[in-house]
């Protein structure tokens, strides 16, 4: 069975008179364990189709499936619960809370999943470990290069074990090497711990790099 | 995540904008301490007033009855002499009931009455400690056992039973009598400041009374006309002019100092200095009593007292024994129900200082709620993050309302500490004012009272307030999209 499915997925927004059609009927199926490219160019809709199955959003019609069960009905507690426990992201401006220390933005993941400070401040520390920034636990955002900051987004997107880790063009801003760095931690998470990597990107060669599977959009539609 | 995690997160997210969140809670500060400030104020005047009314219970237990005055006495007479008879003889009802031996049983039978007792004073001349002065002598009974206006004496005892050479002083009549000649008499009325002196002296002095003798002036006979009197009456005057040859010395000997209370003093008959055994008082007022009365007594043709003092055998008995006497067309007076209406008053003017208070307060709400409206839009996108990761909604919400309860909190003890500041400022200002007016020796007056109630209202106010302003930006947080949070 499928871990993610899209079904006949349309996204419109409705921005003053005109509505702006983002997916246009998409349906994509996401085996566990899978490495999947989606690549298309900007306003393809694939950006949109990554925060759908992150749970940040909601199809206009339509179902988003995880593990077989539909979040159409879920409510928005269901939905945060989602993006907290069964879903990691990762973004093209790593997104960390500017404030608080490569250690803090991670223990946060897992404070809102309810550990204690000791517990999740010790594991933080091992998660960014794992990403290869032992010595950096206490720096904030702006003390980190790019790379550092990814590196950072990606400990807190595996912090509560999702089983599936969606990364929105997580080597946009990062120069070739630091990408190919990012790409490769992305690809050792999957081999690691057997989970599943959707990643949005419009860079053709760095989708293939890792990639079981290259789904294509164009204009809210799969191009087989 | 737990409550501690969001006090922890409201807390730094406060720190991260140091002086938005100064100014906010700069705003609660000044709301709490103006109602602090005002109220306690109120307050303290209310307690000022009426602390010695509420911590002596004993006095809601008391009923004044008082009967008719010589006037009506007379009135009455005239009155009956000539409607009786239009009345086919049928007696009239008094205006007020009269109070003789035999209303005096009828009120001890009513259920609830620990005792009556007539109240009667004697104004008498007094010489002790070489000085000379008129003050009322009060007679006190002598066979009750529960009598608290006995009840506090600073030295020696009470009168023992069937003594007549016994006297209890209370505290104000050593001061009365130390005053030096020709010095203003104390002010009347019921309020009496409290003795300047330590408490350790105020027993010294008493104690040093006990054992004294004090001698009573009367006239011989009653019935002589000398220059210092009328109707054999001594003419009131200073005790510089006070001719006292040709008196009668009678001694009494003082057993116990009563304890002078701070505050209003609401006692019957608590305008007497010094008391005497009720048969003796008795005695000398049939020796020489008021004129007045005597004639009017004399011409209607009834005797009673003036007044009685029912005691009532405790407080849930009140109503019910005003309700018989009122039935009884017995003409009382007792505290329970100007209390009551004294303590409306202030409750009103309490409360409209803690309105002007609120106000202050009110405002500043409008500066929290625009804080949290400010922050949220610079922390959109971290709101998009938080949503992104896993925060709900609810946790959202929480974090902001405690960021907002935690300025109330925080501004609410802060502003406490302000207005008592302002009090104390206040007070000491006021205190020598009062000092520079009047001369030194006054006892300083705290004219500001924060009980707890008042401490723990005005804080909760402000938090409540607090939370009241951050329900629209806290809802308004919580529906942050995170898709466009984080584009």
């Amino acid at each position: 069975m499928s871990i993610l499915e899209a079904i006949n997925v349309s996204r419109e927004y409705r921005m003053k008179a005109e509505t702006v059609v983002a997916l246009n009927g998409v349906t994509v199926r996401i085996d566990p364990g899978e490495f999947v490219s989606i690549i298309g160019t900007s306003g393809s809709g694939k950006s949109t189709l990554l925060n759908l199955f992150g749970g940040l959003d909601r199809p206009t019609s339509g179902e988003i499936r995880f593990d077989g069960s539909s979040l159409s009905s879920a409510t928005s507690r269901e939905m945060s619960r989602y993006r907290l426990k069964s879903v990691g992201m990762i973004f093209q401006s790593f997104n960390l809370i500017p404030t608080m220390t490569a250690r803090e933005n991670v223990a946060l993941a897992l404070a809102f999943a309810g550990e204690g400070r000791r517990d999740r401040l010790e594991r933080a520390a091992e998660l960014l470990t794992r990403v290869g920034l032992q010595s950096r636990l206490d720096h904030l955002p702006t003390e980190l290069s790019g790379g550092e900051q990814q590196r950072v987004a990606i400990a807190r997107a595996i912090a509560n074990r999702p089983r599936v880790l969606l990364a929105d063009e997580p080597s946009g801003n990062l120069d070739s090497r630091r990408a190919a760095e990012i790409l490769d931690i992305l690809a050792g998470m999957r081999e690691a711990d057997r989970r599943t990597i959707v990643l949005v990107t419009h860079d053709q060669q760095l989708a293939t790099r890792h990639a079981d599977r290259i789904i294509r959009l164009r204009d809210g539609l799969v191009e087989e | 995540m737990n409550f501690t995690d969001i006090i922890a997160l409201a807390f730094r997210n406060l720190r991260q904008s140091k002086l938005r969140t100064t100014l906010t809670m700069l705003g609660v500060v000044i709301g709490v301490g103006a109602i602090v400030t005002m109220v306690s104020f109120g307050l303290g005047l209310q307690r000022n007033l009426l602390r010695d009314a509420f911590a002596r219970i004993d006095l809601f237990t008391s009923i004044t009855i008082i009967g008719p005055g010589a006037d009506t006495l007379l009135a009455l007479s005239d009155e009956r002499a000539g409607r009786e008879q239009e009345n086919g003889g049928a007696p009239l009802d008094p205006p007020a009931r009269v109070l003789d031996g035999a209303a005096l049983a009828e009120l001890q039978a009513i259920p609830g009455v620990r005792y009556v007792q007539p109240q009667i004073t004697y104004q008498g001349i007094i010489r002790f400690g070489g000085r000379t002065r008129r003050l009322a002598i009060g007679g006190a009974p002598t066979d009750i056992e529960f009598n608290p206006r006995f009840s506090e004496m600073i030295a020696g005892r009470y009168l023992q039973a069937r003594s007549s050479t016994e006297i209890v002083i209370t505290e104000r009549f050593l001061v009365n009598l130390q005053r030096p000649p020709g010095s203003l008499r104390p002010g009347g009325g019921p309020f009496r400041p409290a003795p300047l002196k330590s408490e350790e002296e105020r027993r010294r002095e008493a104690a040093a009374a006990i054992g004294q003798s004090v001698v009573l002036l009367t006239l011989p006979g009653g019935g002589d006309e000398t220059a210092n009197s009328v109707f054999g009456l001594p003419l009131p005057a200073n005790s510089a002019t006070l001719n006292t040859t040709g008196y009668e010395e009678r001694n009494y000997q003082i057993v116990g100092v009563l304890r002078t209370a701070d505050g209003l003093d609401f006692t019957p008959g608590g305008s007497a200095l010094a008391w005497l055994p009720f048969a003796e008082v008795e005695r000398l007022r049939q020796a020489q009593g008021d004129p007045l009365r005597q004639l009017g007594e004399l011409i209607a043709g009834e005797s009673g007292y003036q007044s009685l003092e029912l005691r009532v055998a405790d407080l849930s008995r009140v109503e019910a024994v005003r309700e018989e006497l009122r039935r009884r067309r017995f003409n009382f007076f007792s505290l329970s129900n100007q209390l009551a209406e004294v303590r409306r008053v202030f409750l009103i003017v309490n409360a409209s200082l803690a309105l002007i208070g609120g106000l202050a307060l009110l405002v500043a709400s409008f500066g929290i709620s625009n804080t949290m409206i400010m922050s949220i839009r610079e922390r959109t996108s971290e709101i998009g993050i938080m949503k992104a990761i896993g925060g709900s909604d609810g946790e959202i919400t929480r974090i902001f309302f405690v960021e907002a309860g935690l300025i109330g909190l925080v501004g609410g003890v802060i502003g406490l500490a302000a207005g008592w500041a302002v009090d104390r400022v206040a007070n000491i200002l006021a205190n020598r004012w009062i000092a520079q007016q009047a001369g030194q020796g006054l006892r300083q007056i705290d004219f500001f009272s924060i009980p707890w109630y008042l401490a723990a209202g005005a804080i909760l106010f402000a938090l409540l307030v607090s939370l009241i302003a951050a329900i629209y930006p806290a809802r308004h947080a919580a529906k942050v999209d995170p898709v466009i949070a984080l584009r």
